[in-house]
């Protein structure tokens, strides 16, 4: 079943982007297409076989040791660098919950 | 006498300035006299870095009057893919979401390369967050195909291959994640190689699809990319890529070893895919002949769920990339909307405002994709087909030790005329199937199609991890051509050739 706007909206949504009304139509015919051509993949879908979520089977978790890195942390004003905004040495950010319109 | 860097290979510039034939600062201005008289037609990069060069070399020369022994590629100018770290640098990904970042940290493969004395001449446009085949979605500008400026350069990494086809640099680092070297390799007439998953170091690479992406190099011969393949593997596996595995940096070594008696597998289904063009058909067989007459054995495989590939790919690359994206919401880093009343209004906001088109595509299909009810029908069969085409290699790695197949399906199109961005997705049938599976694959130019008097290439895809002999056979490729007086190896654009580079 083709997706609708309506349903590309809450897709938007999820994603965190702010899709204007133009956008909206335009992607929800890509999606359509982009779906379509994925079909083929269906059929796999009740193949008895595991899936591979990674490339090159056998690569297992690589764990570090729970301890500071003083190689790659980054000094506070290097990682606030490139912020758009902060204050005090803190990401700052707009109003979390609401906020007025 | 005036000697012009086009002239000159990465092996011959490192052992010129190794020798004191010419110096690395004489080098460092050649090429960015070079970018000084070409760039500005190509437009292969988004930054161009003088200062850093001029450092740089300045350092071996330094080194070299010290009387210490140089590193293997010192003094050879190479450019680097705008998603890779640099200190010093602004990392974009072409997009308007980084238009402004300063890289923190020197990403693993740069810093691999810097110390093995190569000479950074700047940042290599590419499409937004690599998600493209022409590097025509760069939020900057387009880039032109040395060959003809009129048409695209291929993508994602269109900028390094660009740049290293018109002789702006002698090598070059880009990322594949579906093609993204060795499909812009072949339309600019140069050498790419995508190594095996995990050979080379992530760190510091702006991600896209985590299970999919791999650095590798550009260059105008095989054996500057096998010199280039060790910079990027000496040191062993790296602490800061979980996916890094340590590889012998024995590819120079065994670049020219003897190919006769090795086993190369061809697929007569796969040259009837519809869309191949003639002249490309023509240009596999032509790579098939070249290593025949070199003892080697071909033999015809199947890979029977390849049909699969495309479809796969589209459902896991978008997904990871959705994952992957994430991260930009405008409050650590990346383009801010600004007056916004919460969080997230500005979150959306600035996605909105500094992803572009297709950046917006990919990550909504990966959104759709991973969505409760729709995860199992898509994502979950992808990774199901992953594990069949996994074992079609495998069953075929059995039988040879390389497949030879086609890269692009044509010579370097238009801009524009891909514009669908579902038949551009098309075009990636033939690359994408072993970032799925992890092995490694190589773009060999073959020489210019009859048809489009343009770059036409090969492609050679290896057994996991045995990247060293697969340069072998792409070494024999190359040879083999060039004996038969076909080939481009070394060639710059011949539209760029000459324009500045003169070694003073």
């Amino acid at each position: 079943m083709a997706l609708t706007e309506d349903d590309v909206r809450g897709i938007a949504e999820y994603a965190t982007i702010a899709l204007d009304t133009e956008e909206l139509a335009a992607m929800t015919a890509y999606l359509n297409d982009a779906v379509d051509m994925l079909e083929p993949i269906l059929r796999y879908a009740a193949e008895d076989v595991e899936p591979t979520f990674h490339p090159m089977g056998g690569s297992a978790n690589v764990m570090r040791p729970d301890a500071p890195d003083d190689v790659r942390a980054l000094p506070q004003d290097e990682a606030l660098a490139n912020a758009g905004s902060r204050r005090d040495g803190q990401f700052l950010v707009p109003s979390i919950l609401g906020g007025e319109r | 006498m005036s000697e012009n860097l086009d002239s000159l290979t990465a092996a011959q510039i490192a052992s010129g300035v190794a020798s004191g034939d010419f110096s690395a600062v004489e080098v460092a201005r050649a090429a960015l006299d070079a970018i000084d008289s070409r760039d500005a037609q190509v437009r292969a990069f988004l930054q161009v870095t003088p200062e850093l060069a001029l450092a740089a070399a300045e350092e071996v020369d330094a080194r070299r009057a010290a009387g210490e022994e140089l590193p293997p590629l010192a003094g050879v100018p190479f450019a680097i893919k705008d998603n890779m770290n640099l200190v010093g640098t602004r990392t974009t990904c072409a997009s308007r979401m980084l238009e402004t970042y300063e890289s923190p940290y020197t990403a693993t493969c740069v810093r691999r390369m810097l110390d093995a004395g190569c000479v950074p001449v700047g940042k290599a446009n590419m499409d937004e967050f690599a998600f493209g085949s022409s590097t025509e979605s760069s939020a900057f500008h387009p880039t032109g195909n040395p060959w003809d400026p009129d048409r695209v350069p291929g993508g994602s990494s269109g900028g390094s291959a660009a740049a290293v086809a018109a002789g702006m640099a002698a090598l070059s680092l880009g990322s594949d994640t579906g093609g993204s070297i060795r499909q812009p390799a072949a339309l600019c007439g140069v050498v790419g190689m995508k190594p095996s998953y995990g050979a080379v170091s992530r760190y510091g690479v702006v991600a896209f699809g985590s299970s999919l992406d791999q650095v590798g190099p550009f260059g105008r011969t095989v054996e500057d990319v096998a010199l280039a393949m060790d910079a990027l593997v000496a040191g062993g596996s790296d602490a800061f890529d979980g996916t890094s595995r340590a590889v012998e940096a024995s590819f120079r070594a065994h670049v020219n070893d003897d190919v006769a008696g090795g086993r190369v597998g061809v697929i007569p289904e796969l040259m009837r895919a519809p869309g191949l063009a003639p002249e490309v058909a023509r240009a596999v067989e032509e790579a098939a002949d070249a290593l025949a007459a070199q003892g080697v054995e071909l033999i015809e495989v199947d890979l029977p769920h390849l049909d699969a590939a495309i479809a796969a790919y589209y459902a896991i690359g978008p997904a990871e990339a959705f994952s992957n994206l994430a991260r930009f919401d405008g409050v650590r880093y990346g383009y801010r909307e600004p007056g916004c009343p919460n969080l997230a209004e500005q979150s959306a906001k600035s996605r909105a405002r500094g992803f572009g088109a297709e950046a917006k595509r990919r990550q909504m299909l990966g959104a759709y994709l991973l969505s409760s009810g729709v995860y199992d029908k898509y994502y979950y069969a992808a990774q199901k087909a992953r594990t069949l085409i996994a074992r079609d290699y495998e069953s075929a790695f059995g039988r040879v030790d390389a497949i030879l197949m086609p890269v692009s399906p044509t010579a370097a199109f238009k801009f524009g005329e891909l514009s669908d961005p579902t038949q551009m997705y098309l075009s990636d049938l033939f690359t994408i199937s072993i970032n799925i599976v992890g092995n490694g694959g190589v773009s060999v130019p073959v020489g210019l199609g009859a048809d489009s008097g343009l770059p036409v290439a090969a492609q050679l895809v290896g057994r996991p991890f045995d990247d060293a002999r697969l340069l072998s056979f792409a070494r024999a490729v190359e040879r083999g051509l060039a004996s038969a007086g076909r080939g481009l190896a070394g060639a710059v654009a011949p539209l760029f050739a000459g324009k500045g580079g003169d070694l003073a």
